[in-house]
């Protein structure tokens, strides 16, 4: 545990130093303070256009973040050779690629604290309520971003970081529209491309699920219990991609 | 745990292989039945052209490259339990590392991977910034050191741990004299402390004065190994002699027998095929009144060595005869 808590702190010190971190951070940031802006046209609903868009920002920069720093997380290792010293210490492979995980989970938890408790303050600032299920979502699209995470860190283990950035993103827009999958339209039902894309609807994980932006914005309830399985849903899925990135990374040449 | 029935074998290689697949080419052996055996307290010089295979044969030991068959053991425990690196120590040429770190906090991480607590990991570095004088710089970020300070940062790293099996990648490499020198000083140090040193090296003079044993390697293949002395051809192959104030009618004599390579002021330097035509000419030059002032016999160096293995590769290769190498479908 020592050393995968080792590899961890040090992937959190390599990343923070990332400028694409703070780029992306700076824009998260203007997006929440600018939705103001779109707020002024709609009428009485500018709080939750603020809402709205702060939870979309932290969602869409964060996974940015994740992907960007993800993708490079192991390549990045491989070729400024740094892993040559840490793989040939008397440690199984696994617990390099957890370090590597919990590292990025652990910058993309601070990343989305700050996104959170800055636009909570920015519509408190603005007079809106900011209850306890604004941060409920904001913890929910944390675990999506964990998942995010795990499946960058598969694609780094496989890929170039481009290569495994296309890849990675894919993955997040069919994660958002897997519904697709079995809404088809009438000329592909019953056809030899019905049962892969069932399937796909089945393998891919559901990212729309961690997404309770439109009942936190209009004040609708929501069951504690889809809050628990959304988070077991999302830890699960999350320990698949990693267990992956552990097969994948097992025998590979460094 | 697979036992190798001896315990003064620190690291032992059997019929060890590396084979890259190519879609266009035939496979390629980097490595190929590679089969070694490094004793306890012994410095191991691992000597081939670029390309030999060095590199990738430290890769595997080291656990970078996985071996596409044969077997490595490391203090009797086999490659594949990570646990058998426990006890091995390894500087890459040309060592990276976290450039944003201290030296301090650099050797404190390894030590963490090493499975150290905090104490021990404190006492560890007390240990490494005493044996390589890192106390000085101990807080400044890597990043801003020359090559020679990185040089010693890897061998701090290396060390972390005590580890019984040194594993150094042309450890010389880009250093100027005073680095080398330091370096060399810092290998007999630790071979003095007991040290098991398995190193490849391109400066052949380093390996000539630290080595107990050297492997040569070629196109992936164990060529030759064994002392210095086994490997290189031993008999005299010419001796230079310099002498003073010979007659011009010796010189002439001598000429016809010997090379004369050099003529300066009353002094003149000839290089005879053998010692005892050598031995012949002085004994009649100093019944002449001239003065010996050097007899030199020379013996093959290990760059000769590598010329020669140079030499036999092209005829083998010329001959059709390149048995390495390339696997045959």
């Amino acid at each position: 545990m020592g050393r995968i808590f080792a590899v961890a702190v040090n992937t959190y010190r390599e990343s923070i130093r990332d400028k694409v971190l703070y780029v992306l951070l700076f824009f998260a940031i203007v997006v929440i303070i600018g939705s103001k802006a779109i707020g002024w046209i709609s009428i009485g609903q500018d709080i939750k256009i603020v809402k709205d868009l702060s939870l979309a920002s932290i969602s869409v920069f964060g996974a940015l973040i994740s992907i960007f720093v993800g993708t490079n997380l192991v390549y990045k290792e491989i070729d400024k050779r740094t892993i040559y010293t840490i793989i040939s210490q008397p440690m199984p492979r696994y617990q390099f690629v957890i370090g590597k995980y919990l590292g990025l989970c652990l910058l993309i938890t601070l990343m989305v604290t700050i996104m959170s408790l800055i636009s909570g303050g920015y519509i408190a600032i603005l007079g809106g309520e900011v209850n306890y299920w604004y941060f409920v979502a904001c913890f929910l699209l944390l675990i999506k971003l964990f998942l995010v995470n795990a499946l960058a860190l598969l694609f780094s283990t496989l890929s170039s970081p481009i290569l495994g950035a296309i890849m990675v993103f894919c993955f997040y827009i069919f994660g958002h529209a897997t519904g697709i999958f079995l809404d088809l339209p009438p000329h592909i039902k019953d056809t030899p491309v019905e049962p892969i894309l069932k399937a796909l609807y089945y393998i891919l994980p559901n990212f729309s699920n961690f997404d309770i932006r439109a009942e936190v914005v209009n004040g609708v309830s929501i069951s504690m219990w889809y809050v628990v399985y959304v988070f077991v849903y999302g830890i699960l899925y999350s320990a698949l991609f990693v267990y992956l990135g552990v097969l994948m990374f097992e025998n590979k040449d460094v | 745990m697979l036992s190798m029935g001896d315990e003064r074998i620190v690291l032992k290689t059997k019929d060890l292989s590396k084979r890259y697949p190519s879609l266009k080419r035939k496979d390629m052996f980097a490595v190929k039945d590679l089969s070694i055996e490094i004793n306890k307290g012994e410095v191991f010089g691992f000597l081939g052209r670029n390309g030999a295979g060095k590199t990738t044969t430290i890769k595997m030991i080291c656990g970078l490259l996985i071996p596409t068959s044969g077997g490595i053991w490391i203090n009797g425990i086999e490659w594949k339990n990570p646990y058998s690196r426990r006890s091995l120590g390894y500087l890459p040429e040309q060592p990276y590392f976290y450039e944003y770190l201290t030296p301090k906090e650099t050797v404190k991480f390894y030590c963490q991977l090493k499975g150290m607590n905090k104490r021990e990991c404190e006492r560890e570095w007390g240990r490494l910034s005493e044996m390589l004088d890192l106390k000085d710089i101990s807080d400044i970020r890597i990043r801003n050191f020359s090559k020679g300070m990185r040089q010693k940062i890897g061998f701090a790293i290396a060390l972390v741990g005590n580890p019984e099996l040194l594993v150094l990648d042309e450890p010389m490499s880009g250093l100027d004299p005073i680095g080398r020198k330091h370096i060399r000083e810092l290998i007999i140090s630790l071979k003095n402390s007991g040290k098991t040193i398995f190193f490849s090296s391109h400066v052949l003079s380093d390996v000539e004065q630290l080595c107990d044993r050297v492997g040569v390697l070629t196109r992936g293949r164990l060529v030759a190994e064994g002392s210095i002395k086994e490997v290189l051809h031993q008999e005299i192959r010419s001796v230079d002699v310099v002498l003073r104030y010979l007659e011009e009618w010796l010189i002439n004599e001598f000429s016809a027998s010997a090379q004369l390579v050099h003529r300066w002021e009353d002094y003149v330097c000839f290089k005879f095929d053998s010692s005892e035509i050598a031995n012949l000419m002085v004994k009649k030059a100093l019944e002449n009144s001239a003065k010996l002032v050097e007899f030199v016999p020379q013996k093959e160096s290990l760059e000769e060595f590598f010329v020669r293995m140079q030499i036999t590769e092209e005829e083998e290769s010329k001959r059709g005869k390149l048995y390495y190498s390339k696997l045959e479908e």
